[in-house]
């Protein structure tokens, strides 16, 4: 039986992840990084591990309860009908503000401004959540519980 | 990297004091958590969502302030302070700072 041998790579994400390397090498390591995404997703793997890490704390009672609840089919189903109604709801309603915005009788100079002002937030909110998105793998932070 | 909240550490003598480093994190939680935080508010009990919240800046932050150590050749952080302020409603801001030193 074989273990597999950590590459070059791997030791240097490791290296620079426990901020073990020394300024030259370190800031080399982060050119690289800036050019590669695999070497990024090593050192956030490595990141995860090390931030699980520190989450040593026992259970409390409570979890035990709460991972039951999560588990039963009653609760994950009342928790997702209740998101799903939320959500189709929030949906709905902005729908129809776009509706009647395009459709009411209103004044050019409040109709443009307020379909501006949709778009313009649409836009942002969608630059805001591809943001979020695109640096999610990269937000170790997100996995601690407490 | 050793971070401490005491001004020494035992069986360590600092021989060089680099200097204050600090690490701050605001963090924001989504709507859907925001909303179950809420409705969990109306009921009491903790708020998970929050806690999660807070402690995920904390983590950021404490992993700042060590960056800057480790950046200006620090071996140690002692005199570890944490502070918090409200910089929205439904997100966390932590700073958290201390004394870069070398030990030997």
């Amino acid at each position: 039986m074989s273990e597999r041998q950590p590459t070059r790579d791997e030791l240097l994400a490791m290296a620079y992840a426990d901020g073990e390397l020394a300024a030259p090498a370190r800031d080399e390591f982060e050119q690289r990084l800036a050019r590669e995404p695999a070497l990024r997703r090593e050192v956030s793997a490595l990141r995860d591990l090390e931030l699980l890490a520190r989450q040593a704390a026992p259970k409390e009672l409570a979890d035990h309860e709460w991972e039951a609840l999560a588990r039963e089919p009653l609760q994950r189903a009342t928790l997702g009908l209740g998101a799903g109604l939320l959500i189709a709801g929030l949906l709905a309603l902005a729908a129809f503000g776009v509706y009647t915005l395009l459709v009411a009788e209103l004044a050019p100079l409040v109709r443009w401004p307020l379909v501006a002002l949709l778009l313009g937030g649409t836009l942002l909110f969608g630059a805001v959540l591809r943001g979020r998105l695109r640096t999610l793998p990269h937000d170790p932070y997100r996995k601690i519980q407490r | 990297m050793i971070l401490t909240t005491t001004d020494a550490i035992p069986g360590k003598t600092i021989t060089d004091t680099i200097g204050l480093v600090r690490g701050s994190a605001v963090r924001g939680a989504h709507l859907g958590r925001d909303v179950m935080a809420k409705l969990k508010n109306l009921v009491g009990g903790e708020l998970s969502e929050y806690t999660k919240l807070l402690a995920e800046a904390r983590e950021q932050a404490l992993d700042r302030m060590q960056a800057e150590a480790q950046a200006r050749g620090a071996n140690a952080v002692v005199g570890v302070r944490f502070a918090s302020s409200e910089i929205d409603d439904g997100a966390a801001e932590v700073l958290v700072y201390g004394t870069a030193v070398r030990v030997g």
